[in-house]
């Protein structure tokens, strides 16, 4: 669908062409191995959060979470600044531990493993990772295979070929031997993909992977994601953006100071009532041609002068 | 030019394979130019510095260039070791001095190279493979080449303790050896509680660590200034750093400390190279850098502290060896293993030349603290072209 030759045709593209079926977006990408969770019903869903409640000291972020996400979907987590998106991924994560509730990752409890074993589950790429200095694209993505390393296993052929498999995947192979930092934006953003994608765990959660990049980028990011997803694993990504969600998560999860108000696919879930109560902004919902995805276009506030349409997000 | 570039590579990507790309025919035809064969093999992603060595479910990566540095320190280590057996202050002959080895001379010359000269190079040795590991791994904690152990308080927590042994003994001497190693923990164990953790933050941990020294490098001096000149005399020879008059006593238990803390320290410098993420990321490639923080700042003390115990707190080895060991292996390691080859040899050479240099034998620690001088201006000159370059 993307035209190679200008990137602002293949951007519009994507955007205005971007599903031909099933409401999903085309992606015609490299297929991604992951660990087997496809197929057999009985399987666990590929992420399980209960009662989950997480925060600081004297203050409460995320409250009474409960989702699930089955294996092979996309889920977007939607909501204003501050609402706890962050946090609950970083629960999930293993990266702060919750009050209360339970996280499990394809039927095993998050929090009951070890750090290591959970990194073989569940991958966060949060939202503006620092690399090490002068790292090259290929060192970067070796980093991913970390939690399947020690000392007597260094090198294993397992993962070599996680990491060629990534990078191919994210189409940073012919960049491998560069150095990360002399990358664009978005060639950064798929190098960290691809080094979450070299972990090989079945879940995948994502900050904002989208935020820091143009609109091109986004895309390809975002096309990137479906190809994960059909692979087999779970995606979660915390999405600023209405749209993208939309237009590329499976599941919607809107979340306003901590609880999840809102779940479910774009379409049943993303209206005028959900953006007023999320976000204080009257929106008008537009059916996007082809798909039928919803689009939110913010309303011009009266009075509001001359530079209103993009500030409700 | 930066868009275009991200999107070449996302759709063309011959080394992905066309046959996959069957939906967009197109994709085909923007081959770069720079690749002739659409079939290339996948890219190697092994890292291109280092060797695979593989049997079984087991496999290592050896670094070429830390291989090869290894190989070369290790016949220098030889050499010097040979050298510090033939160096004398005292004029003895080299035929001699080998006989003294074999056991074949007169009592009294196998007994000062059997018995003097010999295990006090070997405590230098393991002296300085102690240092070199501790500076490595303290190097590598804060991020920054200047960092050494005796900035969180290891080198002042040592003498004080030994100041303290010599004022409180009878005679004047300086105690047990041990007496080092327990002051240098217990500082190093104010200095973590006076930074609220050692896991929180690397830096902080120095910085307080600065203060604390200076603090009981004071109480230190106090002690020392009631004392009188012989009981000074003696302490202040132990407190540049000597390897003087060491033996088997110190160097059998320094033996089993190493032989604990060295396997220790690699598996903790193997997981120290995340170090260069954020904690997030580490956390997420199932690392815990606040437990790795902990442990390395652990161990490089108790390192630092026992050879500060042996030695004394000999100058610009815990600083030198780990640059020197990064300057061998490559910018992108922990060179644990480097570091203590490179502190060893320093010892060695600069015992070797404070033997023979001057018309007295000089204490180790002079020898290294004349050489430090010029080679730190030299790591800062260094460091500042580098960074101007980048």
């Amino acid at each position: 669908m993307t035209d190679a030759t200008s990137p602002a045709a293949a951007a519009a593209a994507a955007v205005a062409a971007g599903a031909d079926d099933g409401g999903r977006p085309v992606t015609a990408g490299a297929a991604v191995t992951a660990p087997a969770t496809t197929g057999a019903s009985p399987a666990p869903p590929g992420l399980e959060v209960r009662g989950l409640h997480a925060g600081y000291p004297g203050r409460a972020v995320v409250k009474d979470v409960r989702l699930t996400v089955p294996a092979g979907q996309v889920a977007a987590i939607v909501g204003p600044n501050g609402c706890g998106k962050s946090t609950l991924l970083r629960a999930v994560a293993r990266l702060h531990r919750p009050d209360a509730g339970t996280v499990h990752a394809v039927g095993a409890d998050v929090w009951g493993l070890g750090r290591r074993e959970a990194a073989h589950r569940i991958a966060l790429l949060p939202q503006s990772p620092r690399a090490p200095e002068a790292v090259t694209v290929a060192g970067l993505v070796r980093y991913g295979r970390h939690p399947h390393q020690g000392l007597l296993r260094q090198w294993s052929r397992e993962d070599e070929r996680a990491v060629r498999e990534a990078l191919e995947a994210t189409g940073t192979a012919e960049l491998a031997g560069e150095r990360l930092d002399r990358l664009s934006g978005g060639q950064r953003q798929r190098c960290w993909l691809a080094m979450v994608l070299a972990q090989q765990t079945p879940v995948v959660l994502l900050d904002e992977p989208t935020s820091a990049l143009d609109l091109g980028h986004a895309v390809d990011v975002l096309e990137l994601v479906r190809v994960v997803a059909a692979s087999g694993r779970t995606v979660v990504m915390v999405q600023h953006d209405l749209a993208a969600a939309a237009r590329y998560a499976d599941l919607v999860i809107a979340m306003k100071d901590g609880r999840v108000v809102a779940s479910g696919t774009p379409r049943d879930t993303i209206d005028e009532a959900l953006v007023k109560k999320l976000y204080d902004v009257d929106a008008d919902i537009l059916s996007a041609p082809g798909d039928a995805s919803p689009v939110v276009v913010p309303r011009v506030r009266r009075g509001g002068g001359d530079d209103e349409p993009g500030a409700g997000r | 030019m930066k868009d275009a570039g991200g999107r070449t590579t996302q759709d063309t990507g011959p080394l992905q394979g066309p046959p996959r790309r069957q939906g967009r025919p197109h994709a085909v035809d923007v081959t770069p130019p720079d690749v002739t064969l659409p079939d290339v093999a996948p890219p190697d992603v092994t890292p291109p510095d280092s060797t695979v060595l593989r049997t079984g479910t087991l496999s290592w990566l050896a670094p070429r260039r830390g291989v090869l540095a290894a190989a070369l320190l290790v016949p220098l280590l030889v050499v010097l070791v040979a050298l510090a057996v033939l160096a004398s202050s005292t004029g003895m002959s080299l035929s001699r001095t080998f006989s003294g080895l074999l056991g074949t001379a007169d009592p009294g010359t196998v007994m000062i190279v059997r018995d003097f000269r010999l295990p006090r190079i070997f405590a230098g040795l393991m002296v300085g493979a102690a240092l070199g590991i501790s500076g490595c791994l303290t190097q590598t904690l804060a991020g920054n080449r200047l960092a050494t152990p005796d900035l969180v308080g290891v080198n002042d927590g040592a003498t004080l303790a030994v100041v303290a042994s010599a004022a409180g003994s009878a005679t004047g001497m300086v105690g047990h050896w041990w007496l080092g190693p327990l002051g240098a923990v217990a500082a190093a164990m104010l200095v973590v509680l006076c930074a609220g953790g050692a896991g929180a933050a690397g830096y902080r941990v120095l910085v307080v660590g600065i203060g604390v020294s200076t603090f009981v490098g004071a109480v230190s001096d106090l002690v020392m200034s009631r004392q009188n000149d012989s009981t000074a005399g003696g302490v202040f020879l132990w407190a540049v750093g000597s390897l003087n008059g060491r033996d088997w006593s110190v160097g059998t238990p320094l033996l089993i400390a190493l032989l604990f803390l060295v396997p220790l320290s690699l598996a903790v410098g193997h997981r120290l190279q995340l170090l260069r993420f954020d904690d997030d990321v580490a956390s997420s490639l199932g690392v815990d850098l606040r437990v790795v923080r902990a442990a390395a700042l652990a161990l490089a003390v108790a390192l630092a502290g026992i050879a500060v115990g042996v030695g004394g707190p000999i100058a610009f080895v815990a600083l030198a060896a780990p640059v020197v060991a990064q300057r061998l292996a490559g910018p992108t390691r922990v060179p644990v293993i480097g570091s203590a080859l490179t502190g060893a040899a320093l010892i060695a050479a600069a015992d070797a030349l404070a033997r023979v240099v001057a018309p007295v034998e000089l204490p180790v620690g002079v020898v290294t603290s004349v050489l430090g001088g010029p080679f730190l201006l030299w790591v800062l000159f260094r460091s500042e072209r580098t960074t101007g370059k980048a």
